[in-house]
């Protein structure tokens, strides 16, 4: 699939094929005079700077009418700028050596240096790990510093490192110190809620060339990423053009494989844990989704789509904002794809620093599913995503439904069927199924963090006030690399549940599959193996459905191993189908007799062996079980009707004892009347 | 064991196969002949047992014409009638021998007629069809005679025919012993059986499944199920192929038959013994098939049986009684696992290389499956004693499934002499009740015997319970008690009627 790529393609409009896109409206950090535009990715706030000023929209939820806040700030350069993890405070780098707070309520403001000339911060970040709540990155380490509220900074630990570039997430609480000629040997340290977690220092696989012998690692090229809480880390390698992946384990880092690629500039987003890897120069992104070994893309490569208005009526809650530049709203041509000037912001976010706006990344399931072929790891993919559950869901019942009305083969149905009920079987397992918070909670700590991204790294150089005393506390490291806690919290899944498939599956193709039952029987079956392996239970109508179509066509010697066996469960409801069935089949009517009397429903039993004529064996199990709901006229008129005097005086005398007060009924009259009756002209 | 065994000499036991609508005029008598066993007696001995046969016939036709005589008791021989097609008749003769042990069930021997009878039908057709085919007779003659013959051969041990004696009591022939599943292994099973059923595209087969000797699954009515079922415990399952090795069910008796065999197996001589019947091979195909051959089966390379019965690489075909459609017969074994597949003719077009097609799809498709169902079913299968219930000797029957369960024979056989001959007897009072009256009714029985075991039958709507308790201090009340708590554990409840 990858050799497909076609590079020459412009960018889209809103007819092309597309699998993920871009949505108008977007979010607009127009503001005048601007002179800068941040992303704190520990508050996931985008932050544009004046002279004075820090506008801060919120991006998470996304919501392009979110006011921004306001604070002001003293002037000055900003090479960096994050809000602590509470929100109260905003740090500014203003220098490689100097670094600014400020207290949004008290206005306090502090400053802090490092000594300048021998060595220069490259970043800051703010942590919650119960040690520290700021890591300053220098080029010659890394600096913990626990923060009061009145913003007064102690030094709590030192990493001593020579540092040429940091990267960090907040997603991932995972900061990668590049050191060496090549910038390819990295320490990585977790600083994370359970404390600071060094991993053993690895190398990146940098393939040499020819021209170039000793390649020098970018940390543009550099991305941590978090999916189904796990951290990845992918690094770009120009020479090779392969994208190679590595996995964070609490001990080790393994390398996962390599994708290959096809720019040399390149990005990444994670929508719904799908890695969407932006070739950049060639315009087009490539999905894949690393849950399993497979490394292979979810579906053939595709630019990235923009999309226009959806209904009419969005222009009307267009904000101020938006007249600014109105015609991005009529025309595609506008929104130019992979321009320069976009940045990629973690997790899912675009900004575009030429028109100062965010975009959010969105998957199209639909196109996706519309374009693939293989519908079983179709189905394993939409049954993980979460974010459009709802939609993936309505996805995978129609997918389920097509493979069945196109007598796809029974061996693909089975898969696809095993797929579905396992998903389901692992969410309520995990307790994820029918839960519907559809919000992400972030952290509700803010911070003020530097972004992963490249422009904020730049190294910078100043003394610095050691106000702060070196404390060496041993970092314990035993605890596990893992992704925010919160990001997977969030719930409503995709899962289906049997019942489920009945009602919106099989229900629902059986009208149509009539004239064929014999299929859809032996899809019913897989799917009765797939929930039992499972050990799930299932509604009950699936058993009435599979009596139906096994007797529809014909085949008898099954229906009654299936209930021999208890394949089909004993119930009512099972009971009654096998008598209907069993009109055309007296062994199955007699199953269902069996099933009525093994669940101890009397007085049906009773009332169907007196249909079938068995008054007599009725009525001597009505007296066993003391059973007189059974309207005492039935054994009457059955006797009668088979015109057996002996059995119609028998009955009369067993009734008069089962029933207190039958002498006195009507029905004793009218039967004693005719049995006299009928002996005496018989007499005559 | 267990059999009443006599000399295979010419007095202990005939068999005649006759056609009432041919020979009927004077000195053409020899065309009613289809068989006749013996096969060395002379034409008047023949004649004079399907004479008198015949003539029984005619006469209790007078009075019941529905249903003729079904055995004629003589001083010294019982005739055993059975109508297997209309105004075909195959008739046994047995002689009451002094012996003890020559005591049996009318019941029981007609069932033996009735099972080479459909045998013979699913795999060569109706034998009116064949006289039709072949109006001489010919043709008919030489499939009969060493089918018959090949099936007669199972009940020989040794030298000595042995028939189903009162011994085997709590047996029933001509029904099918089914293995017992737990859920999840059933819909294994079922989902295998799905898997199977597509194998030929988009017609659909038919299998049947079995495990050892027992059951485990079938898409078949219940008759066709007997007679496939039979088919394969006799020749195809593990142990058949295999034979020699210990066999438990009553279906194979005489594993080792070598002298019988070898005299008369070979069509030719059958033939030849009797030169005015045309030459078993003589017109037709060229060649008789005889199904029931021995040790003619054994497992290919590839799982599926195969053999030169049919000719070689010959896949054979059956005849189905329910829908009468001809289907080809793939067996394929994995283990102790049997999976008999048929193939409709319709599916094949392109002769074998469409079989080898449908092998190959149930290789492909079903291969993982099989071993999943095999696993699954050894590790819940309780051996040979698994339907063993101490302190009961029982057998059930399911009339309308054609299917029964007993207990192991080892556990039979301890059973005093006397308890079986009560048994036998009881057994022979429904039969004849139960043919008396044709429709079902519930029935219950309790004997006390000489030696004071209980004896008793149960019959409800198609289930039938035969019991035989030996504990002489029990009272009638004792023993009805331990028939209802069998029938509540074992039989869901079906026989706790008061």
């Amino acid at each position: 699939m990858p050799s497909r790529i076609s590079s020459s393609q412009p960018s889209a409009g809103s007819g092309a094929l597309s699998h993920v896109y871009i949505q108008h409206p977007c979010l607009r950090c127009d503001i005048p005079e601007s002179s800068g535009l941040f992303y704190d990715d520990a508050n996931r706030l985008l932050i544009c700077t004046t002279s004075s000023q820090v506008f801060s929209w919120q991006t998470d939820p996304f919501d392009p009418v979110v006011p921004p806040s306001v604070d002001s700030i003293s002037e000055g350069p900003i090479l960096s700028i994050r809000f602590s993890l509470d929100k109260k405070a905003i740090a500014v780098q203003r220098s490689d050596c100097e670094i600014q707070f400020f207290h949004r309520e008290t206005k306090q403001t502090l400053t802090h240096k490092c000594k300048a000339g021998s060595e220069s911060i490259l970043g800051f970040f703010w942590s919650d790990s119960p040690l520290c709540d700021l890591a300053v990155v220098k080029t010659s380490g890394m600096d913990l510093f626990a923060c009061d509220s009145m913003l007064n900074l102690r030094l709590v630990e030192t990493r001593k490192v020579n540092v040429n570039w940091y990267t960090y997430t907040h997603e991932t609480r995972l900061v990668l110190l590049a050191s060496g000629l090549q910038c390819k040997t990295i320490s990585a340290f977790q600083v994370s809620n359970a404390g600071v977690v060094r991993l053993p220092k690895f190398e990146m696989i940098m393939t040499k060339s020819e021209s170039n012998s000793k390649p020098i690692l970018s940390s543009g090229d550099v991305h941590l990423v978090t999916v189904y809480g796990r951290i990845y880390c992918l690094q770009v390698d120009r020479e090779a053009m392969l994208l190679h992946t590595y996995r964070f384990y609490r001990d080790a880092v393994v390398p996962q494989g390599s994708l290959p690629i096809y720019s040399s500039k390149l990005s990444v987003s994670v929508v719904d844990n799908v890695l969407l890897v932006h070739q950049i120069d060639a315009k087009v992104v490539i999905i894949y989704d690393i849950f399993v070994d497979s490394r292979a893309p979810v579906s053939a490569p595709l630019p990235l789509l923009w999309r226009g208005h959806q209904g009419s009526d969005t222009s009307s809650q267009a904000t101020i904002k938006e007249n600014e530049n109105s015609e991005s709203s009529t025309s595609n041509e506008n929104v130019a794809m992979y321009e320069d000037a976009w940045t990629f912001l973690v997790p899912d976010l675009i900004l575009d620093q030429t028109n100062k706006v965010l975009w959010r990344v969105n998957l199209d399931l639909e196109a996706i599913s519309a374009s693939s072929s293989d519908r079983t790891s179709l189905l394993d993919f939409l049954q993980r995503r979460k974010v459009e559950a709802n939609k993936a869901k309505q996805l995978c019942l129609g997918i389920a439904r097509a493979i069945i009305l196109e007598r796809r083969p029974a061996t693909q149905v089975t898969q696809a069927i095993d797929v579905l009920v396992k998903a389901y079987s692992f969410s309520v397992k995990a307790g994820t199924y029918k839960e519907t918070k559809n919000e992400r909670t972030t952290a509700t700590t803010p911070t003020v963090g530097a972004s992963p991204d490249n422009e904020r790294d730049r190294p910078s150089g100043s003394s610095i006030d050691e106000d702060v005393e070196m404390n060496l506390p041993s970092g314990s490291e035993e605890n596990m690399i893992c992704a925010d806690e919160q990001q997977e919290s969030q719930l409503s899944s995709a899962a289906i549940s049997p019942d489920e498939l009945y009602k919106f599956v099989f229900a629902s193709v059986e009208e149509t599959m009539v004239e064929e039952p014999e299929y859809l029987i032996a899809i019913i079956t897989q799917f009765l193996r797939s929930i039992s392996a499972e050990k799930l239970k299932v509604d009950l109508n699936i058993y009435v459905m599979t009596i139906r179509l096994l007797a529809r066509s014909k085949r008898f010697a099954e229906l009654s191993l299936f209930t021999t066996n208890k394949i089909i469960e004993p119930s009512k409801e099972v009971a009654l189908q096998l008598l209907e069935s069993g009109r055309q089949n007296l062994r199955i009517r007699k199953l269902g007799l069996d099933m009525l009397r093994q669940l101890s429903l009397h007085h049906d039993y009773i009332t169907c062996l007196v249909q079938d004529g068995y008054y007599l064996e009725a009525l001597r199990y009505a007296q066993k079980h003391k059973v007189t709901s059974v309207r005492s006229s039935l054994y009457l008129e059955a006797a009668f009707a088979s015109n057996d005097l002996q059995h119609l005086a028998a009955i009369l005398r067993v009734l008069t004892e089962l029933i207190p007060g039958f002498k006195e009924t009507t029905e004793y009259f009218t039967f004693h009347g005719l049995l006299n009756e009928t002996s005496s002209s018989v007499a005559v | 064991m267990g059999m009443a065994s006599m000399s295979s000499g010419s007095e202990s036991l005939r068999l005649c196969v006759f056609d009432l609508r041919r020979g009927q005029n004077e000195g053409q008598e020899l065309d009613k002949i289809l068989f006749f066993y013996p096969p060395d007696q002379t034409f008047s001995t023949q004649l004079s047992v399907i004479g008198l046969s015949e003539g029984l016939i005619t006469f209790t036709r007078l009075f019941s014409p529905e249903a003729a005589c079904e055995v004629i008791e003589a001083e010294r021989h019982s005739h055993v009638f059975y109508e297997a097609e209309p105004d075909i008749w195959m008739v046994m003769v047995v002689e009451k021998n002094k012996e003890i042990e020559a005591i049996w069930r009318v019941d029981a021997l007609q069932r033996i007629l009735k099972e080479v009878h459909s045998l013979f039908v699913m795999f060569h057709g109706s034998i009116r069809a064949l006289l039709e085919k072949e109006p001489t007779g010919g043709l008919t003659r030489s499939h009969l005679y060493p089918f018959i013959t090949d099936y007669l051969n199972d009940l020989f041990v040794g030298k000595k025919l042995q028939l189903p004696s009162f011994r085997e009591t709590l047996k029933e022939r001509g029904t099918v012993q089914m293995l017992t599943l737990a859920r999840d292994a059933a819909i294994e099973v079922q989902s295998l059986v799905g898997v199977l059923d597509s194998c030929a595209g988009t017609v659909r087969c038919h299998s049947m499944i079995l495990f050892h000797d027992l059951l485990v699954s079938t898409t078949l009515s219940p008759d066709d199920t007997v007679d496939v079922f039979t088919y394969s415990v006799m020749r195809l399952t593990r142990n058949a192929i295999s034979s020699g090795t210990s066999s438990w069910s009553y279906l194979r008796k005489g594993s080792t038959l070598s002298q019988i065999s070898s005299r008369s197996s070979s069509p030719q001589l059958l033939g030849s013994s009797d030169p005015s019947l045309p030459s078993g091979n003589g017109n037709n195909a060229g060649r008789v098939i005889r199904p029931l051959q021995h040790d003619k089966w054994s497992k290919g390379t590839d799982g599926f049986l195969v053999t030169d019965i049919w000719g070689r690489d010959a896949t054979p075909t059956i005849l189905l009684q329910q829908t009468q459609e001809r289907v080809y017969l793939l067996t394929y074994q994995y283990k102790n696992l049997t999976l008999v597949l048929l193939v409709p003719d319709n599916a094949i077009v392109n002769g074998e290389l469409d079989i080898s097609f449908v092998k190959h799809q149930v290789i492909e498709n079903a291969s993982a499956k099989i071993l999943k169902v095999e696993e699954k079913i050894t590790k819940g299968w309780g051996g040979e004693n698994a339907y063993h219930v101490s302190g009961y000797r029982y057998l059930i029957v399911d009339t309308d499934m054609e299917v029964s369960r007993a207990s192991p024979p080892g556990k039979v056989a301890t059973l005093a002499k006397e308890t079986l001959l009560a048994q036998n007897k009881l057994r022979e009072t429904v039969d004849t009740e139960k043919s008396r009256t044709k429709e079902e009714k519930d029935m219950e029985i309790s004997i006390r015997a000489k030696n004071n075991a209980w004896v008793m039958a149960r019959l409800t709507r198609g289930k039938e319970l035969y019991m035989a308790l030996e504990k002489a201090s029990e009272t009638l009340l004792d023993a009805t008690d331990s028939v209802q708590s069998f029938s509540h554990k074992y039989c869901s409840g079906v026989f706790s009627m008061d």
